[in-house]
């Protein structure tokens, strides 16, 4: 019985996303005009839409708005990475080290005065 | 291959009473002279250097080939670098060898940046003078080194492989024995036939002294750590003039350490390097 409303719950779910198709949608339909259980869930899913809706600034959407990424807050976590990455690279050389420059730049050289 | 060339060149050089002086600088940026030195000896003789940090140890051989008024020198390198440390905090060097050879006149100076040609001012560098001289009788080689920071390790030595070696040897068996006997030989001449005595009995032996075999390891090559190593091979006279009986080859410094050969007879042979008196 629980996993039979696990499954609905799923269905409606996809439903509210306008994943299911009209075979589907009836076979839900028909659930929800005999369990009051369900009917509920979905009645509380919609309210939940209608809040995160609501809160994005779009009360009438008709589906929930997905959030919208601003050019500034993109370029502001472009700029945080950037800068964790240096660091967390500094940091490794530093522990670790690295490549360095060319073997031949290190050796000793001769030079007659 | 040039240990060689320099010993062709070195024996050819200007007779006997030659001596050689590597005068020798280390100066960090700035002019500021770590430590000085000189290194001096006959012909022949190379300087071994070396410098240690906290971050690097540079060991050098510095070796010369006369050539009229100018001399080759020829340095071979065995460097190690701190390169960082592992995930376990462990440190991780670079190990690295290689050869520099540089052309001067007597008396000029070649400075030698150790970190690598400069590039708006070289870190340290050593500064190297090659003089030579008569040896006025003075055979053996010298050293002299001053430090002045006394944070820095740095190291001159002078290197000299030997012409000749005295050998001392000695039989022994339980509490006996033999007395001291000498010989001054030649490294790679043809083998000599000596005879111990010891309680009223004779051994007779054929000694010959040889080079040790190139050492495995690298850094004991470049830096000719080996030098005064010298190789006894002993071999007991065939009893008939086809057969030659080997008993062993004892290798040391020359150092005055007795190091024992057993033999066939139960005899144990006890041989002692030194170098050659009047040296």
């Amino acid at each position: 019985m629980s996993d039979g409303h696990e499954t609905w719950l799923k269905q409606i779910d996809a439903e509210l996303d306008g994943e299911l198709s009209l075979v589907e949608r009836a076979a839900l339909a028909k659930h929800l005009a005999t369990c009051s259980h369900c009917s509920g869930a979905r009645a509380s899913q919609l309210e939940v839409r209608v809040a995160v809706a609501r809160s994005a600034g779009d009360p009438h959407a008709r589906v929930v708005p997905r959030p919208i990424i601003r050019g500034r807050a993109l370029a502001f976590w472009v700029v945080v990475a950037i800068a964790l990455g240096v660091a967390g690279g500094w940091l490794a050389h530093g522990r670790w080290g690295g490549p360095g420059g060319s073997l031949e730049d290190s050796r000793a050289a001769i030079v007659v005065h | 291959m040039l240990g060689a060339a320099a010993s062709l060149a070195a024996a050819a050089l200007q007779g006997p009473g030659t001596r050689v002086t590597y005068r020798v600088r280390v100066v960090e940026q700035g002019d500021r002279e770590l430590a000085r030195g000189a290194v001096s000896g006959p012909a022949g003789t190379d300087l071994r250097f070396a410098l240690k940090t906290d971050s690097a140890d540079i060991e050098a051989l510095f070796q010369i080939v006369p050539q009229g008024d100018t001399v080759i020198v020829a340095a071979e390198f065995f460097t190690k670098r701190l390169a960082g440390r592992s995930r376990r905090g462990l440190a991780l060097w670079e190990q690295d060898s290689y050869r520099r050879g540089v052309r001067l006149a007597w008396g000029d100076t070649a400075r030698v940046h150790l970190f690598g040609r400069p590039r708006g001012g070289s870190r340290l560098w050593l500064e190297l003078v090659l003089e030579r001289g008569f040896s006025g009788g003075e055979g053996r080689p010298a050293e002299e080194l001053q430090v002045v920071d006394a944070a820095s390790d740095i190291r001159l030595e002078a290197v000299v492989r030997p012409r000749r070696a005295r050998v001392i040897l000695n039989l022994v068996r339980a509490d006996t024995v033999s007395g001291p006997r000498g010989f001054d030989l030649v490294p790679d001449a043809p083998a000599r036939r000596v005879q111990l005595a010891m309680a009223g009995r004779r051994t007779n032996l054929e000694i010959a002294l040889t080079r040790p075999e190139p050492s495995p390891s690298a850094r004991d090559r470049v830096l000719a750590l080996d030098a005064e190593v010298v190789c006894l091979r002993v071999v007991a006279p065939p009893p008939s003039p086809d057969v030659a009986q080997p008993v062993g080859v004892v290798c040391g410094r020359l150092n005055d350490v007795a190091r024992r050969l057993p033999l066939p007879g139960g005899d144990t042979l006890v041989a002692t390097f030194a170098w050659p008196s009047g040296r």
